[in-house]
């Protein structure tokens, strides 16, 4: 990315090049060929999304017939804002929590201090989302859950958490900032390290206090962590699915049918693949124009684009 | 930072703070705590409804009974699905990553560029489904092995660190006669110790914790993988959905400590190997 003039190199014909590099192409080869194999051949796979690929042992073409289901569907719709409502609540309730998370671990002078809670908050992002969800369904247990024990003993009447559909959105956001939140906030205290102590002196000198400092120092320092970190929960918040599919039930399935889960029904279990492909190319799409548009105008604030 | 003198605002701000942070480790430590007591927990100790967090009784019994019941076919699949995949992503990714980070690579732009493409497009579930099912994948291991074998995530992380180890003792190297392949197995890996310990560990963990490619792959309920019984066990019977035979807590949270073992196990080691190597690469791709 560095823009220094490159000293004119005569380079030598192609095939040296090669000869010269062969060690380097038989490394690259498995991988080149995972590549192909699974991510860009199922690319290709989209144009199944034209026709009526599932059903019939005869696979014909049916134009724009799967996408116009699609719009008609009131599960894809239903679907969709499911997607929609729970994606805003991640980007609203999680993204910030991890930075707001690092800038307090930042203030603690105490260096062991600091190591425990990263350690010790980074952990639950090892574990599975079975195994997140089960803690959950531990935690939220009507019977013996913490939180119903709590609740119970305040007068309050047991709530079922994970079958209620009013309780298991916020219950979706809360188990992914639980498992999500250390892996975000040690990237971010490791970027605050980054910045520049003189940056601070000379606020100091300055005369900027405490939030002085933080708004025109520490944040703006770590932007570009702050904006690849957006992107890549941009990347992944509409495809949001394993989560779901671990801990919805069919108690909650109005309020928790994500598209992904949508598709996996559709095309998995009932075999309508040509429908599905559509529905997943639609959700992919959204997903890319989303990205990009927000590496557009991000990359407004920034020395260097992030993409 | 530190001011000469701190100020009553200051001050106070300082003990909101610890405790703010105490709160959040209390959130963090009481829910896997509250598994392992329970793990080790007598029968009596779960008939009532508490939620355990100081230990009444300890007993291994929960463990001997889940070791000798059919779990341990499963953990059996799980260990050997994350074994045979992390050796075979790393001897993927790790050369790769070494070739891209060389700059004189034919064609790096366009590959970086490609792959990258991955990371913001994704086909999507069917057409994966599709490509696995047509390679004759379906209910063998390699279902849940190859088409997760790479990630990009770890292979921009060990090719952005190797682009950082200085070129020229690299070619020096290669002034000594050796090729690539020396090169990275005499000078460039012995480097990178902390990024393939760190990269392991993702590797290992993610194969470890799968749990839709299983159920996307595999009928066959002898090749199911730990996360699939759990899964069952935790979310099948829960009392809230009514239906299920029921199973004493402290028996289910001695299966999700079998669950959760290799990262405990793991990660205390690796967890030091994170930050430096993690920062180099893992952000900026």
């Amino acid at each position: 990315m560095t823009k220094k003039p490159k000293a004119i190199r005569i380079k030598p014909p192609l095939t040296t090049r090669i000869s010269k590099q062969r060690y380097l192409l038989i490394m690259l080869a498995p991988g080149i060929i995972w590549y192909v194999l699974f991510k860009y051949v199922p690319l290709m796979g989209l144009s199944l999304s034209f026709t009526d690929y599932g059903f019939r042992s005869k696979v014909s073409f049916v134009g724009l017939e799967n996408f116009q289901r699609l719009l008609t569907s009131t599960i894809f719709w239903n679907a969709f804002r499911n997607t929609l409502i729970i994606s805003l609540a991640n980007i609203v309730f999680y993204f910030p929590a991890p930075l707001i998370v690092a800038l307090l671990i930042n203030e603690l002078r105490s260096t062991k201090a600091k190591r425990f809670i990263q350690f010790l908050i980074y952990i639950p992002y090892f574990f599975s989302w079975v195994v997140v969800g089960s803690i959950f369904v531990n935690l939220l247990s009507p019977s013996s859950g913490l939180v119903n024990n709590i609740i119970t003993k305040f007068g309050g009447d047991p709530i079922y958490f994970m079958a209620s559909a009013n309780h298991f959105r916020p219950v979706l956001i809360s188990s992914y900032i639980w498992r999500q939140m250390g892996y975000g906030a040690v990237i971010y205290v490791a970027s605050l390290t980054t910045v520049q102590p003189e940056l601070y002196e000379a606020a100091t000198i300055d005369g900027a206090g405490h939030w002085g400092k933080l708004f025109y120092v520490t944040l703006p320092g770590i932007r570009s962590t702050i904006v690849t970190m957006l992107l890549l929960n941009l990347s992944h918040v509409l495809l949001i699915f394993e989560q779901v599919l671990v801990m919805y039930n069919a108690a909650v399935y109005d309020v928790a049918d994500v598209l992904q889960t949508y598709v996996f029904r559709e095309g998995v279990l009932s075999g309508d693949i040509g429908y599905s492909i559509a529905v997943g190319m639609f959700t992919s799409i959204i997903s890319l124009i989303l990205v990009l548009s927000t590496n557009k105008i991000s990359s407004r604030f920034l020395d260097e684009p992030i993409l | 930072m530190n001011a000469i003198k701190d100020s009553k605002g200051r001050k106070a701000f300082r003990v909101i703070n610890v405790l703010t942070l105490s709160f959040i480790c209390l959130i963090f430590i009481i829910p896997i705590w509250n598994v392992l007591v329970t793990s080790f927990a007598q029968d009596i100790d779960v008939m009532g409804n508490d939620y355990l967090l100081i230990p009444h009784s300890f007993t291994l019994t929960n463990y001997t009974r889940v070791l000798s019941s059919g779990y341990m076919g499963a953990f059996k699949n799980s260990l050997l699905v994350a074994i045979a995949g992390t050796i075979l992503s790393m001897c993927i990714t790790v050369p790769m990553g070494f070739a891209l980070a060389q700059k004189e690579l034919i064609g790096r732009n366009i590959l970086m560029k490609a792959i990258v493409f991955t990371m913001v497009f994704d086909a999507g579930i069917m057409p994966f489904y599709i490509v696995v099912r047509e390679l004759g994948l379906i209910n063998s291991m390699g279902a849940i092995i190859f088409p997760v074998a790479l990630s990009t995530f770890n292979l921009i992380i060990i090719k952005n660190f190797m682009t950082s180890i200085p070129t020229s003792l690299i070619e020096s190297a290669t002034l000594d006669g050796c090729n690539d392949l020396m090169i990275l197995v005499r000078i460039v890996l012995p480097l990178s110790v902390s990024i393939i310990a760190a990269v392991t560990l993702f590797y290992f963990v993610s194969y470890w914790n799968r749990y839709f490619e299983v159920i996307m792959f595999i009928n066959d309920s002898r090749k199911y993988t730990l996360q699939v019984v759990l899964r069952g066990l935790m979310f099948e019977s829960d009392e809230s959905l009514g239906g299920g035979t029921y199973v004493y807590n402290n028996l289910k949270m001695a299966v999700m400590v079998l669950g959760m073992l290799p990262v405990l196990i793991i990660y205390p080691f690796v967890q030091k190997h994170f930050v430096s190597g993690l920062m180099l690469g893992g952000v900026k791709g």
